[in-house]
Order: C-alpha cells, then structure tokens, then sequence
C-alpha cells in the first residue's frame, strides 16, 4: 500500500520538475518565422459582430482590387488572448501575417525579432507613403508607433484610435445652475462642489484606468516619463492624486467597481454629472440615454492651461510579422489600405473609433455625421493634441502600479504624497530594468 | 424548531444560488439602457423577446452548439475509456513502476494549464494538427483527476469479487467491462460529466488552436458580445450566457443522481 502523503509529497516534486522542464529551452529568437497560413495573410483581431462584418468589407475591397495573397481576418479573442497567443505562436515559430496590438505588446513580440520593422517599406517609392501622405496622419497617432527602446524604429502602424474625454450630463448640470463645463481643473472641483451644494448629487463618478490617470496628468501639464527615464518624475501625479481624495473626502466623488461601467449608468441615471471615459464610449452612452442629445454632452477634459491641451490617445495598432517577403509586403499593403481616409472613415462611423488622418475631415460621411450634433466632433479636435501613453518594454507592469496607487488613494489607504513617490521610485524602476 | 431553521438557511441558501440566474433572465430579456441600470427589479418592464433572435443570429449559435456536441462527446468518451482503463490498472494490477507511474499522473494534476499552453500549442503545430477537431479532441482525452478518481473507487471493490470471477475464468478486461465498471457507475457518471462540462466550458485553448470559425465552440459565442473599448452589449451578453449555460443545466439535473452517489458513496476515501 503505498503511503498518502508520500505519494503527494513526490507528485508535488514530479510537478516541480515538468515546470522546470517546460521553463527551459524554448525557442530561439532568431529569424525562421513561418507563415501559420500559407495561402493568406492572416490578421488576429479582436472584433466581433458589427465591427467584424464591417472589417471583412475593407478586407474584402482590398482583396478585390489586388492580384496575388489574399487578406484573412481571424478573431483570436481578447488582447489578453492575443498577447498569450502570439508569444505561443513566436515560441513555435509559427505565425499570422499580423495582429492587432497595443504598445507594449508590440515592444514585447519585437523584441523576440518576430516583428517586421516597417520604415522601409513606408519609404518604398512603391507601395510606401509619400510625405504628404505621412503629413495627414495626426502627429500622436504615427508617434506611438515609433519605439525609442528598439533603435527609433517604427513596428507597428495605427489601427483603432480613440482619446479620452469628458462625458456630462446637461439635466444635472442644468439643476445646479451650470451652462458650460469646466474647462480647467480649478473650474472642475469648484463645479463639483457647486452640483453637491445644489443638488446634493455626487458630481463624479471615478473609474480607476491608468489611462485616465496619464490623461489627467498630460492635462495637468505633466509627462509620464522624463527625458531622462524616470517615470512620474514631476509633480502632476500628486497634483491629480490629491484632486482626487479632495473630491472623495468632500463627497463630491465616489469610486466605482473595476471594468463594470457603473460609470456610464449612473451618468445616464442623472446620478452624476461627470465621467471620463475613452471616445469609443460615445456611442453606448448616446444609447443608454435613449437618444435625448439635449441631455449631455462631451468635452475635452478640463486642463492646467486650456491654451495648449492634452488629452490621451489610445487604442491599438497593427504588427507585422516577418514571415517572408510576401507576406509582409501583402500585410503591410492592407494596413496601408486601412488607413485611407475613406476607409478610416467608413471604420470611425461604424465603430466609434477616429479617423486618423487629417484629411478624413473632408469627407461628405464624416461632415454629415458631425452635422448631427455637436458632441460627435469633439473627440476627433482632440486629434491634434493627444498624445500617445510610453511605448516601453515594462509600461504593462507599470500600468498596473498606477490603479492601484490611485485606488489606495481613493480609499483613503495611501496619502497622496507617499502613494505618488512609491509610483514614481518603482515604475522607473521597472521601465529602466526592462529596457532592451 | 431546529429542522424549522435548518430549512429556512437553506432556503436563504437556495434563494442565493438561483439568485443570479434569475437575474441573468431578467436582464437578457431587457433594453441595452434597462439592463444597465441599477435597480431592484428582476424583470424588464417590458419583454424584449427580439433579444433572443438578435442573440442567436448574431453569433452563430447552431454551428457552435453542434461543434461542441461533437467535440465534448468525444473528449467524454475519451476520458472515461482512459480513465476506466488506467484507474483499474493502478488499483487492481501489480507491475513494476506503478507506483512512480501513478505519481507522475498525478502529478500533471498540479502543472497549471497556463504552463503547458505553449508547449502544447507548439506540439499541436508540429502535428499538422492547427485549425483542426483533432486539436480540440485528443489532448483532452486523458486527464490525471478522472484517473484518479476511478482509480479510488476501483479500491473500493473487494478483492474477493475479483477472485471469484478468476476462478470463474474472467480475464482483467471482462472483469473491467461486467464486473468492476457497472460497480462504479456513479464515479463514471462523475467523470463523464467533468470531461463534458469542461470540453463545454473551454474558451482559451479552443482560441489558441482554432482561428477558422467553422471550429468554433459556445463560449465563443459569449466573447462575441463582450465586446471591448465600450462596445459590450450588456443584455445580448446575458441572452447569450442564458442560452448557453440551459443545456449544461439540463445534463447536470438529469446526471444529479449519479453525482451526488459518486460523491457520497465512492467520495475520495482510499
């Protein structure tokens, strides 16, 4: 009879061991990627319904007016399932033509030298962009796509842009005798005492995101990596951590629970009179107030100096994967293709993400969708403005640090002051330990 | 007075459970606007049956329902051939190394899922196997808890029936087949319904090796309504998760009994 324990104790120890194995080796982070469809450029999305439909019409007008490898869209889950899925196909060296992705993932997958650097084939006379071409893209929009950690180079290429802004409601603001929002962040907390004095109502309800965060300390006037490296180095992030608990404190705000957009109902509800949210909520909240356009609006954030605003710029790009020459001229051709005005356009307007050329602006569609109301142009104005968050190896585990310094602020568990030194001490840490 | 509060915790108890559920209907049958909105009421105020057809249409229900039939039906099969096999075989025969043998079973039980993705991936790619209902199917055909689980309930047959039907003539796998299998019914049941239910529940492997839709499973067809950047469709996503948790309800009241006695009576005692 063999013994309990014993026999726990060394299939814990064998379990160890197939760990152990498993961690080791892997595969080499050289080139021989291999395409994991030969006859198709494959690209891992994560869209699905509408938004599918309408990416496998630009897919198939692309494929139409092109002889040779066609395009393939395939949905790979979240981007979580995608990161994961991705450094599983680069271990097995087996690969889609490409993937969306955001920023850090991209630095990650490059680092592994899987990922197609694109400068020369945006240079190329032939399929490549000329300058004024390259001009009507907004600045932030090519900026982020730019990776300082890998040589400057350029790995991915926009996709679906959105920024953040203000979402308010017009009934509340109206009750407690406001006519405009805020456009500076004084002029925010004065209002929100202002709705508490007169309707008693909470004025802000605060969805912890680090990219709201570095929207509100851009707009503070502040960078999230200095020249030198050190991330939250300046004195906006307690400037924003201590607006914060001053409109906990005063019952002017109150925290919502993590990704369930309780946010956006109370702001529907007339239960709050501010929300921040990304531009592609836009929609969805148009829906959940039932379509009355008198009773909110949308803003750009409130600023240190409404002069020279700053927003966040978000949402992810496309990578190639350097699988063969024609796989990645068929790839890169289709993200050009995606970008055309008309198509970036055709992709804002079903999707609630922007266009991301300047050049859109001149569209019949997109004037037509502005003429409906006055809110559907603001996020595109923030365009030229927005900046996009760091590209760096690292910003994942950094992005982390900032919620839950905001959280502990919020709940009252950090003072301000010690919250942003201990966020500031460990993400350059981080950012300066990951860096290739 | 005792059995009166007994019976009113569990029908708190109950009233928790189901709680959730009862909601999730409610909700699926609301506006986009109601269903986000926080109140008391469990129902819509008024029946959004359209959400139904919208649900069904918008993610492909029928193909995903048949592709996880198929699939889950196979991986059952599968495990409780594997399972009955090597639990009778770590239970009742003697040979060298079983005992190093079972403890490397079990000790797959530990290796977290998340740890053998990438390799295992790597072998299904190498296998030619990407993008195919062999991917889905034979790398779940075995697993180390439902080895472990017969192999308990195999100890728990006398020796002496397996005597008797020596004596009788009866080779291992007659005796596997007649004798020990009908004997532990409840714990094959128990393992039929874990293998179904966690075929039917899988999302991420079915993600990794599987792109062409065509393969796709029913969990799938909630991802499709979470949406993302704000897109999620909150009462379609509540249609969606009505419509796909009904079946594995339905399989586990009509298999209530066999799992309770597989619990109860074979349990993990050994």
């Amino acid at each position: 009879m063999i013994d309990s324990k014993r026999i726990i104790v060394a299939s814990q120890c064998v379990a160890i061991a197939f760990v152990l194995v498993g961690c080791g080796g892997g595969g080499g982070s050289e080139a021989g990627f291999e395409p994991i469809d030969d006859s198709a450029a494959v690209m891992w999305v994560r869209q699905t319904t509408t938004a599918e439909v309408l990416l496998n019409e630009i897919v198939d007008a692309f494929n139409a007016e092109r002889v040779g490898l066609p395009v393939k869209i395939e949905y790979a889950g979240d981007y979580g399932d995608i990161y994961r899925k991705v450094s599983a196909s680069i271990q097995a060296k087996s690969l889609p033509g490409m993937t969306v992705a955001y920023e850090s993932m991209t630095t990650e997958f490059a680092m592994t030298g899987a990922v197609q650097r694109l400068d020369d084939l945006i240079a190329d006379p032939e399929v490549g962009l000329t300058e004024d071409e390259l001009a009507d893209f907004f600045p932030g929009v090519l900026e982020t796509n730019r990776y300082a950690a890998l040589g400057g180079g350029t790995y991915s290429f926009p996709f679906s842009k959105a920024v953040l802004v203000m979402y308010f409601n017009q009934r509340v603001l109206r009750e407690a005798g406001i006519s405009d929002p805020p456009r500076t962040w004084g002029a925010f907390v004065d209002q929100c005492r202002t709705i508490k004095q007169k309707t008693g109502k909470f004025a802000y309800a605060i969805d912890i995101d680090c990219s709201t965060l570095d929207g509100f300390l851009m707009a503070m006037g502040g960078d999230i990596v200095s020249e030198q490296g050190d991330a939250f180095a300046g004195p906006e992030m307690l400037q924003v951590f201590q607006m914060l608990r001053t409109l906990v404190d005063e019952e002017l705000a109150y925290l919502t629970p993590p990704r369930t957009f309780e946010d956006r109902s109370a702001l529907a509800q007339d239960e709050v009179a501010f929300i921040f949210r990304s531009s592609s909520h836009l929609a969805p909240i148009g829906e959940l107030m039932e379509g009355d356009r008198d009773a909110w609006g949308v803003a750009v954030i409130p600023q240190h100096d409404p002069e020279q605003p700053r927003t966040v710029l978000y949402g992810p790009n496309a990578c190639v994967f350097a699988i063969g020459d024609d796989q990645v001229r068929t790839s890169w051709e289709f993200i050009r293709f995606f970008s055309r005005p008309e198509n970036s356009v055709k992709w804002a307007l079903g999707t609630g993400y922007l266009p991301v050329r300047k050049s859109a602006a001149e569209l019949p569609e997109l004037k037509a969708y502005w003429a409906e109301w006055e809110g559907h142009r603001v996020p595109y104005d923030c365009l030229t403005f927005a900046r996009p968050e760091p590209n760096r190896a690292g910003w994942q585990e950094v992005r982390g640090l900032v919620e839950v310094a905001a959280k502990g602020v919020v709940t009252g568990i950090r003072s301000p002051e010690d919250a942003a030194r201990e966020l500031s001490t460990k993400a350059t840490a981080i950012l300066k330990a990951a860096a290739p | 007075m005792t059995r009166f509060i007994r019976y009113v915790l569990l029908v708190v108890g109950a009233a928790v459970m189901i709680y959730p559920f009862v909601w999730m209907t409610g909700a699926a049958f609301k506006t986009f606007s109601e269903a986000t909105r926080r109140s008391l009421r469990l129902f819509p105020v008024h029946w959004q049956w359209q959400n139904l057809a919208d649900t069904w249409d918008g993610a492909k229900f029928d193909l995903f329902f048949v592709n996880t039939f198929w699939v889950a039906g196979w991986v059952t099969l599968g495990v409780v051939c594997t399972s009955l096999m090597a639990g009778y075989a770590f239970a009742r025969i003697s040979f060298p190394g079983r005992s190093i043998l079972f403890i490397i079973v079990l000790a797959t039980m530990m290796v977290p899922f998340e740890i053998i993705l990438i390799p295992n991936y790597r072998l299904i790619l190498e296998l030619g196997w990407y993008n195919t209902y062999k991917a889905l199917i034979v790398p779940w055909c075995a697993n180390g808890f439902s080895i472990f689980l017969v192999r308990q309930a195999m100890r728990g047959i006398p020796a002496d029936y397996f005597d008797a039907a020596r004596l009788d003539g009866c080779g291992h796998f007659r005796f596997l087949l007649l004798v020990a299998a009908p004997m532990i019914k409840p714990t094959l049941v128990t393992v039929a319904l874990f293998a179904f239910l966690g075929t039917y529940n899988s999302l991420m492997w079915p993600l990794v090796v599987t792109s062409d839709e065509r393969l796709r499973m029913v969990q799938y067809g909630l991802v499709v309504f979470a949406g993302g950047e704000g897109a999620q469709r909150f009462n379609l996503l509540m249609c969606a998760a009505a419509i796909v948790i009904t079946p594995t309800v339905i399989l586990y009241f009509a298999a209530q009994r066999y799992f309770q006695d597989s619990a109860l009576g074979a349990g993990l005692k050994g």
